[in-house]
Parts: structure tokens; C-alpha cells; sequence
């Protein structure tokens, strides 16, 4: 082409030339248009999809509440099927106009390059010059050009180089993303302490307070929003949850002074417009109480929103479980386990497959495992209990308390053993797990058994107590239940037999606690009554707090945290002065 | 005016018109019903019959030699620019820009550090043939045969002369990110060549967003100023600048001898055609001489400075390292620094290992960065160091000559030298003896 160019006669180059510029601006025409389908198409998948997928969400939201409503599940295939059509049928658009594109492209490439050659110049060279001083200066231009290069290049390594860098030595030292059994054991890591026990392994706290003189009383905070879960301490830092109808509050106080470090926000996923939340004025939006792993918080709320904060407030995640559908409102405590953040989300009457189990990823929040329980709404907590050195998930539930294994959410065992609408948690002392039938009685199941273990592994039953509300306290001698009017009964561990009972005659909502050999039962009045831990009731002092109480306080090292009906206070002793 | 206008505007949205066809995903989620529907097992396409890489092979080395016939003997640009059409079309939309020379560097280095990783044969030959043909015909690969350089080619409408001076400078990118693949690929973190190889989306018609902009936005730049990538990109391009200088037949412009008509002084769009010299004055061959002394202490500090440098460099370079980057995601998931979760992390959780075992074995592979990035420091202060003292040298010439180095071997300025034009009509007059 290019050899024989100049054997064209001018007439052929004129018409050629003219030819060659048409075929490039057909084909740039044509590239126009294929650019303009693309980007039509284009904006119509950034438009109509995130809309109709928004509503398939929706959808989805609601189906989880009305499982059986076949219509909505039709209409939701239909939307579905459609969204996929759609987006198929896009793709092969591209695909298609994309071809049609690069043809174009090829033909407005050979248009403008034949255009080229046939109006091209012959070389016309310029003005003789002085070669060697335009070389002297352009050698000189090079030099300082590379030198502007290096400086170019050193500068972009200096903000590769600022941008910072993870330290990873130091990082080698903290540790895993969650705190050990060990450091676990020495905080308050969620409701009624390690274990869900209610048991302090400080010997050191305290026994004497009044709040009315605030003799006793190291600082006392106001908590802005109300709620009925109790403190979870870590070290310095003491988690409480509030809300109401409009919001939802996770707070972190100093354990110095009181001092609001924090307040973390739990934005409410949207409701389905049918939605109802009938919730008892006693339940409230935050009768759960949080739990940490000891390096980030996790709370829940009634309306079935969960979050993760770290240490400084920062939201982590969230995620709404959907509404649960709770006779009472939702007042199930979270537990955590390694990375993992346990929920007991049972609903209905659990013939609806709505009760499940979920264990999230502590730092997504994404779903490890997830199973269905055909259990209807409870008020229990569940434990994480070490059993021969393996570790259990207890849940207790109507009618039926089921073990799994925490890692995975295989069930290990199950045991009837209580029904009606349960709030005591189990707990797990002398070697049993045991478990409380409202209004009925007090169970000991040994947690060796698999499968259904009713038959086999429930050792005694003792049908003269059975707390509506309170959760039990054990050491390995005895257990202590706690009825809310106030009647306060004492049994062996191993046999079930009743030791004592005596009436405190308050109402109680907080459940009993042990630290060392002293019971410390806190009632509704904010009155603390501590008694020695015997077969004997054996009251040693009584301290009033003066505000009203219905969490369970925590006890660590030398300090009480109870959160009265307004305000968290901090029971102990002044620090000596010194750095914190 | 107008026409070219127009003709320019239309054409940024012709090629920046199949980016945005190609960049969408079109992954979704498998259907959430429990309607007992079973997914097909997910089937992995088997990988490419190995016969068909001996045929590339075979085509790449009969492309070569080709292309040597075609630019030393037969001086034809018609044939030539056939066989650029072809290298386009075969190596470029047929095997979609794989396997090539250039990203073949990061095998080659891969298998020099890596005992446990096996070069394929026909990479090794890939990366060692356009080096053997460059020893001896210059570079004929650059020419005809790399698709890189095709594409480039193609698109080659208005040319534009590139000053000299710009042109060194720029070519200093090709050596830093030449040093940069031998370092990612050495250390196992990236065959970067590869990743953002600006046209292979064009070849598959398919890529990322960015590199599609990339891609395009150096088309467009190439609409201008001949080959963009090879000439100041081309890592491959180094190596071959280096052979090409030892190449034991080089490209002329002229057949026979130059007349000095400065007919061909604009004629290469590379900027690649080099006038004779003439005597300096003087005086300057004493402030040369004292520079180039300057030069030659410079390059030990230049040396030692750019080691020192990338030494420094051994966090923000060990980010290419997939395990390093997994573990500083995680690290700041884990200190709150960062708000949720990615795949990437969520893999790792799902393995069970302690995230304690991947800060170490990151900071094992931080260290490995140091050794590297003060290698690649050192190797680009050299590179500096050398063109500024290549640049204090007086070079002579008495004709006009291809540059050694940088000449692609296209056969461009062929036609414009009234010798080779002599040539043809002799061999013309030849034809009818016959």
C-alpha cells in the first residue's frame, strides 16, 4: 500500500481519499451509536436493578414473617425470575453491541489510516540547523529531565512511604481477636458473669454501702436511655444497652470515674409495614444484657437489632434478625464463644420453624451456623459451660433444655424437663446442669448424654420451688433460687433436697450471686442482702441503695456495678493515686 | 478542522465505548428457595490441548523469522505491516494476548527464585527467542510480532514528535516497573506485567474498569505518539533495548549509503532516527569531561541512596504480597481500625489458623521486601546513574542511522530514502531482463 502509493494517478487519491474518510466517519457514526446503546444499557441496570432488588429484599423481610403466605412467595419467584431474565438479557446485549463496537472500530481504523496515507506529505525537511549545539542542549534538557523523573519517583515512594504500615511484631503479641477462658474468668463478660454463673472469683468485694450518705459509693452515673440488662465489666470499661421506641443505645462507661466514654447508635432496620412490637412495659426495648469477647461489645434489642462496637464506640456491624415474635418482648441475653457471638432467638409457638439458634461472626457478623429449633418463645439465656474438658452450649427452652456444641451448632443432647414460659437460665455447678420449671421445680441433668437424655441423665428433680424470673446461684454444695415475692430457697447440689427456705418478703427480679462465701441478693427496692453462703440462712448486713433495681449487678475486683432504674453505680473503694 | 474534531471525539467514545460494555459483573446469588432444586456441579473448563501451545510456538518462531526476512531482506512495510496484522490478530484476539514474551519475565524469575515452581517450556522459549533474534536481526519482535505493540500500531494516526529530552525521561518508568515485576514475581506476590497489562482486555474483550481506562487512555494517547507502552512501559522493551545494541545486523534506513538528504529526519513516529554529529566546541568538551567525572562519582551515591531508599520502601512493597495484604486487612478488622469484613479476611478466619502465625509469617515476608526493595532501589539508581553518564557522552556519527536501542524495526523510514527507491527501480529494470 504504502510502496505504490505514488503510482496513484492524483484523480483515483482525490476519489480514494474521499472514499477511505466516508468509510472512517460511517464507522465513527456507528461507533456512536453502539457507545450510546451501551450506556443506555448500562444506566438502565444501574437504575432498574438496585430498585427491583431493593424490593425483593423487602420481600424477602417479610416472608421471614409470614412464612406460610404462599402469594407472597409466588410473587417473590416471579421478581426474582425476572431480575435474572433481566440481567441475562443484558449481558448478552453487551456482549452483542460490543462485537458490533470493535467492528466498528476496525472500520474507522482502516478508514482514517488509508486516509492517511493518501494525504500524506512528502518529507519536507526543515531549515538547516546547527546539529551540534541542538544536540549540547538537548543532552543538557535530558539530563534535567531525568533528574525530574528521579525526583517524581522518589516523591511517590515518600507517600507509599507515609501511607504507614501495620507493625506486625507488636501485632504478634496481642493476641487472638478474642479474649481466653482464663482472661474471661476474671471480668464480667456478659449477663451474670462468666459462664451466665453469677459467680465472682474476687474475694475482695465489698459489703458496705448507703446510698443515701453515698458512703461506699464511688461514683454513680446517669444512663440515658432505659433498659433492665445488667452490667458487663472489662477491665475499665463497664457496657450497658438502653432504647425506647425510637432508639436504640449501646454505652460504655469509665470504671475510674463514671465517666460516658461512649454511646454507640443501633440504627433499627426498616419494619415491615404490618409489623407490631407488643412488648410488656417490664420487658422494655433492652432487656437483654450485652456481652464482649473482650475485644469488641455485642448488643441486642427487642426489635431483633444486633450490633458490634470495639472498645472506642466504633460500630463494627449490624444486623436486624427480623422482628421476633415474642408474647412478652424479646429479653434473651447474648453469650459469646471464641469468635463467636451466641443468640438465642426463640419465637412463637414453635410449630412455625420461626426459633432459631445463630452464632455470628464476632468481627462481620456474618452467620457461622444457624439452626432451626422447634421451640416456642423463651426467656432464658444461654451458657457456654465447659463439660470434661469440652465445651456446651446450654439453652433452656419450653419444653426442653438442648445442648450443642458451640463451634458448629451440632445438638449434643436434649432433656424435657420444664415448661411454661421459662426465664431462669441454667446454669451449671457440681457437675450438673440445672434448670428451672416456673412455678414447678429446680432440675439436675449430668451433661454427659447424647440425643434425649429425659430418661437417662436427669439425676434428681425438687418440686417444692421454681422460680418465675431469677436465674439460680450453686457452688458445688449447694444451689440458692430466688422467687420474685421474695422467697429465698436453698438445696444440695448432688440430691436436690431442700436445705432451707426463708422469706425475704421483697419482690426480686435481680437473680442471686455468690462471691466467696457471702450471697449477695439484690431486690427490687435497691436493697442488697448479703447472707453466708451454708444450709443455713445466715443474713450479714443489708446495704440500700436507695433506687429502685431490676438488673443483676456484677462483681469484679473489689467492685459491685449495679445499674438501678436510672442510674449505674459503681460500688468500692477509691484507687490509690497513681497512673490508671 | 472540524472534521478532525469530530472525527477525534467520536473516536475517545469508540474505544472508550467497550470498556463500559465489559466492565459490569454479572454475578448473582443462586436462588434462596428450599425447592429442592439441585445446583449443577460447578465445572472447571479443562485447560487448553498442550498441542496447541507447541502450534504457538511453531507460528511465534515462524513470525520471527518472518519478520527478520521481511525488515532485512525483502525492506517491505506493505508485507511487514501484514504481518503485524496477522501477529495482531493471532497472538492478540486468537490467544487473547497470552502467552507473551513480556509477562514471560515473571516465569523466568519466578523459576530462578522459586525451586518448587516449574517454568513451562513454552514460556521459556517465548521470553528467550525475541532475545535471540534481537542479538542478530535488532528488534524484529518489536516490529511485527508483539500484539502490545500491534495494537499500538493500528490506532497510529496522527504521530507526533516526542522531544528527546522527554523521551529519557520516560523511559526511566520502563526500568522502575521492570525492577518491580522481578521483585513481585521473585518474592511470589504478583505477576504484575500480567495484571495490568493494559491490552489484553481489549484482546478478551473483557477486563477491569481500570485497566479498560488505562487501556484505552494509552490508545488514545497512542493515536498521537507512537507505541506509548513499548517505548516508555515495556519492561521487555529494556531487555531488548540492551540486546538490540549488540545485534549483529541491525536496521538501516538506507540499503546502500547515506546521502544526508534529511529526507528521513522526521520519518520514524518513535522518535527512533538519529542525526549525524558534529564536533562539539571547545570549551564544552572540557565542562563534558568534568561532568561526566561528576557522573561517575554520583553513581555509587545514586546506588547506595536509591538501596537505602528502597529499603525503606519494604511495608508499602510487601503490600503486593496477598499474605501481607490478607494480613493487615485482618489486623485492622481486629483493632476496629476498619468497619466489617471481606472475603479475604472471612477466608482466612474459615481456615482456623491463629491470626498471630499470619503476622508473623507477614512480617517474614516484610523482611524478604527489605533485601528486595533495596535491590531494586540500588538497580534503579544504576539505571539513573547510567543515562545521566550516557547522556555526558559525546556520540558520533556520520549518517543518519536507526537508533540502536530504540529502533522498533517497523520499517517506516524505508521508503522515505531516496536510495531504497534507487533500489527498487534496479530491481524493477531487473524484473523484465528476467
Amino acid at each position: 500500500m504504502t510502496e505504490t502509493m505514488e503510482q496513484i494517478p492524483e484523480r483515483d487519491k482525490g476519489v480514494g481519499c474521499q472514499t477511505a474518510r466516508k468509510t472512517a466517519i460511517v464507522g465513527a457514526v456507528f461507533a456512536g451509536v453502539f457507545t450510546a446503546l451501551l450506556v443506555a444499557n448500562l444506566i438502565g441496570s444501574a437504575v432498574l436493578g438496585p430498585a427491583r432488588e431493593l424490593k425483593l429484599d423487602a420481600m424477602k423481610l417479610r416472608v421471614q414473617k409470614e412464612p406460610d403466605n404462599k402469594e407472597l412467595l409466588a410473587e417473590i419467584r416471579q421478581l426474582d425470575l425476572k431480575i435474572r431474565r433481566d440481567r441475562l438479557w443484558r449481558w448478552e446485549f453487551d456482549r452483542k453491541a460490543a462485537y458490533m463496537l470493535l467492528g466498528s472500530v476496525v472500520v474507522f481504523l482502516i478508514g482514517a489510516q488509508v486516509t492517511r496515507l493518501l494525504t500524506r506529505e512528502p518529507p519536507r525537511p526543515g531549515p538547516v540547523r546547527d546539529v551540534g549545539e541542538v544536540q549540547i542542549e538537548t543532552a543538557v534538557h535530558a539530563r534535567w529531565a531525568v533528574a525530574g523523573a528521579v525526583v517524581l519517583l522518589a516523591g511517590g515512594a515518600w507517600l507509599l512511604y507515609s501511607r504507614g504500615a501495620v507493625d506486625f511484631v507488636q501485632a504478634q503479641d496481642q493476641g487472638p481477636a478474642y479474649a481466653s477462658m482464663a482472661e474471661m474468668r476474671e471480668q464480667w463478660p456478659r449477663f451474670r458473669g462468666p459462664g451466665g454463673a453469677g459467680v465472682s472469683m474476687y474475694t475482695n468485694i465489698p459489703t458496705r454501702w448507703d446510698g443515701k450518705t453515698g458512703e461506699g459509693i464511688l461514683w454513680k452515673a446517669e444512663v440515658p436511655l432505659a433498659g433492665r440488662n445488667s452490667p458487663v465489666v472489662w477491665k475499665d470499661r463497664i457496657f450497658l444497652t438502653g432504647a425506647d421506641p425510637n432508639a436504640r443505645e449501646v454505652y460504655c462507661f469509665d470504671g475510674f470515674d463514671g465517666r460516658l466514654l461512649w454511646r454507640g447508635d443501633v440504627p433499627t432496620a426498616p419494619l415491615p409495614e404490618d409489623a407490631e412490637l407488643d412488648l410488656m412495659e417490664d420487658t422494655g426495648y433492652a432487656a437483654s444484657t450485652a456481652a464482649t469477647d473482650g475485644r469488641r461489645v455485642y448488643a441486642i434489642f427487642a426489635t431483633g437489632d444486633v450490633a458490634a462496637f470495639d472498645f472506642n464506640g466504633r460500630r463494627l456491624w449490624r444486623k436486624n434478625l427480623g422482628l421476633p415474635d415474642n408474647v412478652y418482648g424479646y429479653a434473651t441475653s447474648l453469650e459469646t464463644y471464641e469468635n463467636l457471638v451466641l443468640i438465642q432467638y426463640d419465637q412463637s409457638d414453635g410449630t412455625d420453624g420461626k426459633s432459631r439458634f445463630y452464632a455470628l461472626d464476632g468481627l462481620s457478623g456474618r452467620t457461622v451456623w444457624d439452626v432451626r429449633r422447634a421451640l416456642p418463645n423463651s426467656w432464658t439465656s444461654p451458657v457456654v459451660v465447659e463439660v470434661e474438658g469440652r465445651h456446651q452450649l446450654v439453652t433452656l427452652s419450653d419444653p426442653c433444655a438442648v445442648a450443642y456444641d458451640p463451634a458448629d451448632g451440632r445438638e449434643l443432647w436434649r432433656a424435657e424437663c420444664a415448661t411454661g414460659d421459662v426465664a431462669a437460665s441454667p446454669i451449671y455447678a457440681g457437675g450438673l446442669i440445672l434448670v428451672i420449671e416456673p412455678y414447678a421445680q429446680l432440675a439436675g441433668i449430668k451433661p454427659d448424654g447424647q440425643g434425649d437424655v429425659t430418661e437417662t441423665h436427669i439425676v434428681w428433680r425438687m418440686e417444692e420451688a421454681g422460680p418465675d424470673i431469677c436465674s439460680p446461684v450453686a457452688n458445688d454444695q449447694y444451689v440458692y433460687l430466688m422467687e420474685s415475692e421474695g422467697l429465698f430457697v436453698c438445696c444440695n447440689v448432688q440430691t436436690g433436697e431442700k436445705l432451707y427456705e426463708h422469706d425475704l418478703r421483697e419482690s426480686f427480679t435481680a437473680s442471686p450471686s455468690m462471691v466467696a462465701d457471702k450471697l449477695y441478693l439484690l431486690d427490687m427496692k435497691g436493697v442488697m442482702h448479703i447472707a453466708e453462703v451454708g444450709p443455713k440462712y445466715k443474713e450479714i448486713t443489708t446495704c440500700a441503695l436507695g433506687e429502685e433495681c431490676f438488673a443483676s449487678p456484677a462483681f469484679v475486683d473489689g467492685r459491685i456495678y449495679i445499674r438501678g432504674d436510672e442510674n449505674l453505680y459503681c460500688i468500692g473503694e477509691a484507687p490509690e493515686a497513681g497512673p490508671r | 478542522m472540524m472534521l478532525r474534531f469530530l472525527r477525534f471525539t467520536v473516536f475517545v467514545f469508540a474505544l472508550l465505548a467497550p470498556s463500559l460494555a465489559v466492565c459490569q459483573e454479572y454475578r448473582f446469588p443462586p436462588p434462596d428457595f428450599e425447592s429442592g432444586y439441585e445446583l449443577p456441579e460447578t465445572v472447571v473448563p479443562p485447560p487448553r490441548d498442550s498441542a496447541y501451545e507447541y502450534v504457538d510456538t511453531a507460528v511465534f518462531l515462524l513470525a520471527l523469522i518472518l519478520a527478520s526476512y521481511l525488515i532485512h531482506k525483502k525492506r517491505s512495510r506493505r508485507a511487514i505491516y501484514a504481518l503485524v496484522i496477522f501477529s495482531l490478530l493471532y497472538f492478540g484476539f486468537w490467544r487473547r494476548g497470552c502467552i507473551c514474551p513480556i509477562g514471560a519475565i515473571q516465569n523466568v524469575t519466578l523459576t530462578i527464585f522459586d525451586s518448587s515452581y516449574a517454568i513451562p517450556i513454552t514460556a521459556a522459549i517465548f521470553f528467550v527467542l525475541p532475545l535471540v533474534f534481537t542479538l542478530f536481526f535488532g528488534r524484529t519482535f518489536c516490529g511485527a510480532v508483539c500484539p502490545l505493540g500491534m495494537i499500538q500500531d493500528v490506532v497510529l494516526v496522527r504521530p507526533v514528535k516526542v522531544p528527546l529530552w522527554l523521551e529519557s525521561a520516560l523511559r526511566v518508568l520502563a526500568y522502575a516497573y521492570l525492577g518491580a515485576a522481578v521483585l513481585f514475581a521473585a518474592t511470589g506476590s504478583a505477576f504484575i506485567i500480567c495484571r495490568y497489562d493494559p491490552f489484553v482486555a481489549f484482546f478478551r474483550l473483557s477486563g477491569n474498569w481500570n485497566l479498560l481506562v488505562f487501556g484505552t487512555s494509552l490508545l488514545l494517547i497512542g493515536v498521537f505518539v507512537g507505541r506509548p507502552y513499548c517505548r516508555f512501559l515495556c519492561p521487555y522493551g529494556v531487555l531488548l533495548r540492551q540486546f538490540s545494541r549488540l545485534a549483529k545486523w541491525r536496521v538501516t534506513i538506507t540499503p546502500t549509503e547515506c546521502v544526508k538528504c534529511r529526507l528521513c529526519e522526521d520519518a520514524c513516529p518513535f522518535g527512533a532516527i538519529r542525526e549525524p554529529t558534529e564536533d562539539w566546541p571547545t570549551g564544552q568538551y572540557r565542562i563534558a569531561k568534568k561532568r561526566l567525572a561528576l557522573f561517575l562519582v554520583l553513581l555509587p551515591v545514586l546506588v547506595a541512596g536509591g538501596a537505602w531508599g528502597g529499603h525503606k520502601l519494604k511495608a508499602p512493597l510487601a503490600r503486593m504480597h496477598p499474605t501481607v495484604r490478607t494480613a493487615e486487612r485482618v489486623y485492622l478488622e481486629e483493632t476496629g481500625q476498619i468497619e466489617g469484613t471481606d472475603d479475604v479476611s472471612d477466608a482466612f478466619r474459615a481456615t482456623g489458623r491463629a491470626s498471630g502465625d499470619l503476622y508473623r509469617e507477614a512480617s517474614m515476608l516484610r523482611d524478604r521486601f527489605a533485601l528486595g526493595g533495596a535491590l531494586l532501589g540500588g538497580f534503579l539508581g544504576f539505571v539513573v546513574a547510567g543515562k545521566l553518564i550516557a547522556l555526558s557522552v559525546r556520540r558520533r556519527r556520520s549518517d543518519y542511522e536507526p537508533d540502536s536501542a530504540g529502533c522498533l524495526a517497523c520499517g517506516r523510514c524505508y521508503r522515505y530514502c531516496p536510495k531504497e527507491h534507487e533500489r527498487l527501480n534496479q530491481k524493477k529494470e531487473r524484473v523484465p531482463a528476467h
